[in-house]
């Protein structure tokens, strides 16, 4: 009978045995692939966010602005260089942006702000600016009417908590308000009626701008509040302006919260003394591939006038792909700790079985089978066990990654906050299945084959008498 | 026709700083068809010697000749195949595989030599039939009586028409019954198929069956009787 035959046989006249060591190997299999795609995923999530909602994956700028962001490193827009960006089939549409630095001032106090001017409606192709404007607060009246409402006492006791507090998402209230997703139909009416703020948005032509809520907190202005802008124009010129306060933005990031300032772009143009000037184009494009993005450096890249050129969105979020990188690689020492418990996991199974079969290859050697087709089939064995177990888990992952993928895990208290205090969804979403996929399968495999060597060596250095004794 | 020589074996384990004279000095010879038992007191030697006679194990000095073959000269592989071409081996606790039935356990070498299907059913038959256990052939060692198991091994044994089996202790895990009943179907197949039987024992009943009886004591023989 041929060796493979034999393996096989054996593994199923010890169903137990067998079974034992493929549930070894498909779950390693199974929690590998399941913890890299969340992985990948996260991060794809992450890029998208930031890409989706600010940067854009292609924009058009002065060559010279990405390493010296100066008011003077502009380009003057024209129609022909929107028209050659709508040539290519791929592009939606084109946002310009203005952007630079201010010194904002109200009253005695002062800031240091960076100026974001926007055109007020095609941003909302790209950014979501308007989504962050305040839609909530938590004033001191608005707690007093909450606490006279039905709202359970274990919710009235949070509120002084958050007192003066503002929100642009219901979701992060309802968190901090501690308030389940079952309850939250019932609940967040009421509280959403109370808590309601009146927000304005920016239109062009009008001198009006959203600042960023902590920033306002700090320059202690509200809406309708004035807000002085000084700061250094085109070609040396000085920039400054009054601006009524028309909304305030809830920004992700504290960082950019503390001083983000939105004007329309015109008015922005006119402050700068750069009218028709822009310091950005961002793209709005429907495939967003990297073969397509690529083509489209290229060929658009072409003709642009000189001093623009194109840049992508791997060059614009340089900082957040290192950052990437680097959560990768630990990341990558999580699945390499995980692989270490996989591999004594699957290890220790082998281990045991090899102790288990001790007398049984000492009786097969000592009635003539030879050690190298002893050998052949136990590692035939153990072939096959991987790969009942490799197919398995791939079998099982494969739709708990489509289903994940499709229905991302949403998180839930102090987690979800963090994600929303970042400006992403709660979610963590799975990463499509890809090359990742066989790369978990064979590096299983590769343990799986290490794991081989042991008995086999076990089989080579066998005492006779030793093994027909245990 | 002499099959086995031993010529001055010696075996000395070295058990921590102490040496043990497990066989010392034994020089014997087997002719074919013999039935032989080895008897004496525990620690005598008699599951080493055999363990030499079979190529398990190596001696420290001395020549093991079997059928003309220096069992020091083969190399490892070389002293595998020769084990299953020439001697069939049955164990005190049986060593079946677990994982094969009775009829897979008793064609098992005749595999290793790669016999013909036919040849291997016809052989397989004919010994399940003379260790009485046809009917069981199916099954697995877990479901037999360990009597059952130990004639089966005798089949095993006995499958490729060895020179000779070495038997260590045959009887020693078996009740009376069943170890008369192993002993009959020894005897017998000594008888037909020409094999010597050679057996390490405490076992009144085996020696008393004996047309040769050897006794060690501290590794050395103290005696070989032969009976007409």
């Amino acid at each position: 009978m041929k060796n493979y035959k034999i393996a096989w046989r054996n593994l199923w006249r010890n169903k137990r045995r067998t079974i034992i060591t493929v549930a070894s190997v498909f779950f390693a299999v199974f929690f590998a692939l399941l913890m890299r795609s969340l992985q990948l995923g996260s991060y794809d999530h992450m890029f998208r966010n930031v890409i989706e909602s600010y940067t854009g994956y292609l924009q058009v700028q002065n060559e010279d602005f990405k390493d010296n962001p100066t008011v003077d490193n502009v380009f003057a827009f024209s129609p022909e260089i929107s028209e050659t960006i709508l040539k290519d089939k791929n592009v939606s549409d084109a946002v310009p942006r203005f952007e630079s630095f201010a010194l904002a001032s109200s009253g005695s106090l002062t800031k240091g702000v960076l100026v974001m001017g926007i055109d007020p409606e095609k941003e909302s192709l790209l950014s979501n600016v308007k989504e962050r404007l305040v839609k909530y607060k938590l004033t001191e009246k608005t707690i007093e009417n909450l606490k006279k409402s039905e709202l359970p006492e274990t919710v009235k006791s949070k509120l002084d908590l958050f007192k003066g507090e503002s929100y642009s998402s219901g979701g992060i209230l309802q968190l901090d308000l501690g308030i389940r997703n079952a309850d939250s139909s019932a609940l967040m009416p009421i509280i959403r009626k109370e808590a309601s703020f009146s927000n304005g948005y920016i239109s062009s032509g009008n001198k009006e701008v959203l600042i960023g809520y902590r920033l306002a907190k700090y320059l202690e202005l509200n809406i309708g509040d004035t807000l002085v802008l000084i700061g250094q124009g085109y070609h040396g010129t000085t920039a400054a302006g009054k601006f009524r306060i028309s909304g305030i933005v809830r920004m992700p990031t504290s960082d950019i919260d503390n001083k983000i300032v939105y004007l329309p772009v015109d008015v922005c143009q006119e402050l700068y003394g750069a009218p028709g000037m822009l310091t950005s184009l961002a793209l709005c494009i429907k495939d967003n591939s990297d073969k397509k993005i690529n083509r489209m450096m290229q060929s658009i890249g072409k003709e642009m006038p000189s001093p623009l050129r194109m840049i992508e969105w791997r060059e614009m979020n340089a900082l957040l792909i290192n950052q990437m990188e680097s959560d990768n690689k630990s990341g990558g020492i999580m699945i390499a700790i995980l692989y270490l418990v996989i591999a004594f996991g699957i290890f220790g199974t082998v281990l045991m079985m090899t102790i288990e079969r001790k007398r049984e290859f000492g009786v097969l050697v000592a009635i003539g089978m030879q050690k190298s087709k002893l050998a052949a089939i136990v590692s035939l064995e153990m072939i096959y066990i991987g790969l009942l177990g490799i197919l398995s888990g791939i079998a099982v992952a494969f739709p708990a990654i489509i289903i994940g993928q499709y229905n991302p895990i949403r998180l839930a208290g102090e987690y979800a906050k963090v994600y929303e205090s970042y400006g992403m969804e709660p979610v963590m979403p799975f990463m499509p299945v890809d090359y990742y996929f066989l790369w978990q399968s064979v590096i299983v495999a590769l343990i799986v084959g290490i794991a081989i060597i042991y008995p086999v060596r076990k089989i080579y250095k066998m005492q006779l008498v030793n093994s027909l004794k245990a | 026709m002499k099959i086995i020589e031993i010529k001055n074996v010696s075996k000395i384990y070295n058990e921590s700083e102490v040496q043990v004279n497990a066989v010392n000095g034994v020089t014997l010879d087997f002719q074919e068809a013999e039935f032989a038992a080895i008897v004496g007191p525990s620690g005598s030697g008699k599951t080493t010697l055999l363990n030499l006679i079979g190529g398990l194990d190596n001696p420290t000095s001395g020549e093991i000749i079997i059928d003309g073959t220096n069992l020091a000269k083969l190399k490892s592989s070389e002293l595998i195949d020769f084990r299953m071409r020439n001697i069939g081996f049955v164990f005190q606790a049986y060593n079946l595989i677990p994982v094969l039935t009775a009829k897979e356990n008793v064609e098992f070498i005749m595999n290793l030599q790669s016999w013909s299907k036919k040849e291997r059913d016809e052989r397989t038959f004919e010994l399940l039939k003379a260790v009485g256990l046809f009917e069981r052939a199916n099954s697995r060692p877990a479901k037999m009586s360990g009597g059952q198991q130990q004639r089966i091994a005798v089949a095993r044994a006995l499958a490729s028409r060895p020179k000779f089996v070495l038997a260590d202790e045959p009887t020693a895990n078996l009740d009376s019954k069943s170890a008369s009943t192993l002993l009959e179907i020894m005897e017998k197949l000594n008888h037909e198929e020409k094999i010597t039987f050679i057996f390490s024992t405490h076992d009144a009943r085996v020696v008393k069956m004996a047309h040769r009886v050897i006794t060690l004591e501290d590794g050395k023989v103290v005696s070989d009787d032969v009976r007409e």
